[in-house]
């Protein structure tokens, strides 16, 4: 009798061994996991937009979920052959309609964040800030197409449209402004297949993979410029809680520390961002491990403000999934210290890569930022559908 | 809050003729040449993967070194010159000696798209370290490349296998100089393997023990049973 249950045991164990490495592999990131029928309501929003189409958007709008090239199409120019739908060339209640897809799939406060960014921009080609580049070389003729419908409300009277070129013929703003930004479905929405909801233009690329109940934002990337402007006396700073935040807790830090967290280096730009896919670096600056419980938890709230992007319940998953490892994961600084400087951080823990980079190219970098958000083992939710 | 969000949204759209903040904002880089170096350390070899990204205002200027002909067209001949350039502007040193950089590939965007600022040059190089002892290493690189316009970054990438570990990484404050320190441990890239095998042997040799005992057992109750009562003789 013994003779035959060994063997069966030792081969059972293996198997069981197996098994469960296989199912850490496909099981839902905890982080991930979005309560209630959150995904229902973005697939709802898609399918209201996609109603407001004719055929030919819609063939436009929507890539084979097995189209990688599509998947990796964005970035943070402005001057960028995205796919999908251009929003200038939509009517006020596609647009609208298409704001309510991006809205159901994020926080209130991360699309709050993304219409600043937007509008940022739209700031960008008022001013004629965007010197350089294609279709700069003089004052942009066109009237203004309208304006951004409100996510949930009635479309918003038009823009005024772009009015003036750059100084000295350099400006003009054709590459910017909320006209420019897209939106494209890669596969088709669905409340149980994999699909994804790309929503891009100048400083924003967000990559939204929903699978069934889960749901991530990586990769990502944010960005503003003008990263501060004024609306009738009210400071508008679409990025302004991070670098408030990453302040915090570099001030936060004692002297050993912060030799430990500081690399002395100029940081010019992002280490990973677009067209970085699949690469990681090795990680510098100070451990978790090496920070006080309170120090951590700063840098959790940090992180935060890219997670909290996506809606509160994937948000928070990802959030309980980070605290695991938060003694694993690295906090870098690079440049001075002193609130409103421009200085460059990144965070780089097992599931999550953030770094946010002021840009000194010509005039003051805390006023042009660029930030990205990973996830090093499931960008683009390949862990749940990839085989 | 969705009702702050649609009213922020709104006075957004209604005040551009905003006061913005003074600005000389440009898009992007303008007058500088950003070249990004991560660098691949495993122990079959070093490869380093250089994005270049000249500014809109260079952008001209770099692509004169490119396009020698000037046709608008970038040549494989031009391709391969223009990344052996590039080559000559690096210094690579493994533990202080000199090392050969070999051409692995490049990827050149449209000429038209270079000028817009917003096109990137990607140029790998290998190094082939023959065999890597085991211990700590440092590598140094030195890049010269177009120092008047150039920014700089220079990383180290995660290494895949098991048996690099990066211990450090230095930089000069611009990142034209990088030094990665890092050690190659053989041991530790079979280390799992070793792991898991020694657990399968482990659990063959305990199979192996019971089977082995339980025949043993088997035998000596064989061998103890009393011998079968002869039969009563026969009167």
């Amino acid at each position: 009798m013994i003779k035959r249950i060994l063997p069966a045991s030792a081969l059972l164990l293996l198997a069981l061994w197996c098994g469960l490495n296989a199912l850490a592999q496909r099981s839902p990131t905890p982080g991930s996991q979005v309560a209630g029928n959150a995904t229902g309501d973005v697939v709802s929003a898609a399918k209201k937009f996609m109603a407001t189409l004719d055929d030919a958007q819609r063939g436009k709008l929507v890539y084979d979920f097995k189209d990688d090239a599509q998947r990796r199409r964005w970035s943070n120019l402005p001057t960028f052959p995205r796919g999908g739908l251009r929003f200038g060339d939509l009517t006020a209640p596609q647009r609208e309609a298409a704001l309510g897809v991006v809205a159901a799939a994020l926080s209130a406060q991360g699309y709050e964040k993304t219409m600043q960014i937007v509008e940022a921009d739209e700031v960008l080609k008022q001013t004629g800030g965007g010197r350089g580049g294609p279709g700069g070389r003089g004052p942009d003729q066109r009237g203004g197409p309208g304006g951004p419908p409100d996510a949930r409300g009635p479309g918003g009277p038009g823009g005024p449209g772009g009015r003036r070129g750059g100084p000295g013929g350099r400006g003009g703003g054709a590459m910017f402004g909320r006209d420019n930004y897209y939106i494209s479905f890669v596969g088709q929405p669905s409340a149980t297949d994999p699909w994804m909801i790309q929503f891009g233009g100048h400083h924003l690329g967000l990559n939204i993979t929903l699978t069934g109940g889960q749901r991530t934002l990586a990769p990502s990337h944010t960005g503003a410029q003008p990263a501060v402007y004024q609306i009738e006396g009210k400071t508008i700073r679409p990025l302004g809680r991070e670098v408030d935040k990453g302040f915090a807790l570099i001030n936060a830090l004692d002297e050993g520390q912060r030799k430990q967290a500081i690399l002395g280096v100029q940081m010019r730009d992002l280490v990973l961002g677009p067209g970085r896919d699949g690469q990681a670096i090795a990680p510098e600056g100070i451990k978790g491990s090496a920070l006080t419980e309170a120090q951590r938890q700063m840098l959790l709230d940090l992180a935060s403000e890219w997670t909290g992007i996506l809606n509160d319940a994937a948000a928070n998953a990802k959030m309980e999934e980070m605290k695991k490892n938060v003694g694993k994961t690295w906090f870098a600084w690079a440049g001075p210290t002193e609130k409103g400087s421009a200085a460059y951080f990144r965070i780089q823990g097992p599931t999550v890569f953030i770094e946010y980079a002021p840009q000194q190219m010509g005039g003051d970098a805390t006023k042009h930022i660029h930030t990205i958000y990973r996830d090093p083992t499931n960008d683009y939710g390949a862990k749940w559908w990839k085989p | 809050m969705v009702e702050a969000v649609s009213w922020a949204c709104r006075c957004l759209k209604l005040l551009l003729a905003l006061v913005v903040l003074p600005s000389t904002a440009c898009a992007h880089v303008l007058d500088e040449y950003l070249q990004a170096t991560l660098v691949e350390i495993e122990p079959s070899d070093i490869r380093l993967q250089i994005n270049l990204t000249p500014g809109v205002d260079v952008a001209q200027k770099v692509l004169a070194q490119i396009d020698r002909d000037g046709d608008g067209v970038i040549s494989s001949t031009e391709a391969t010159a223009y990344a052996q350039s590039l080559k000559r502007d690096l210094i690579a040193r493994l533990d202080g000696r000199e090392i050969e950089l070999k051409l692995t590939a490049s990827n050149y965007p449209e000429p038209a798209e270079l000028r817009t600022g917003s096109g990137i040059i990607q140029i790998e190089f290998s190094i082939v370290p023959g065999a890597l002892a085991a211990g700590p290493h440092r590598l140094t690189v030195e890049n010269r490349h177009f120092p008047t316009l150039g920014v700089y970054l220079f990383n180290a990438a995660q290494p895949r296998s098991g048996s690099v570990q990066i211990t450090q990484q230095k930089r000069n404050l611009n990142q034209s100089e990088g030094e990665i320190a890092f050690t190659y441990s053989p041991m530790a890239q079979t280390s799992r393997a070793v792991a898991i095998g020694a657990l399968v042997a482990v659990i063959a040799v305990i199979a192996i023990a019971a089977v082995w005992t339980s025949k043993r057992s088997s035998a000596r109750a064989a061998t103890s049973v009393p011998p079968a009562t002869p039969p009563l003789p026969t009167r």
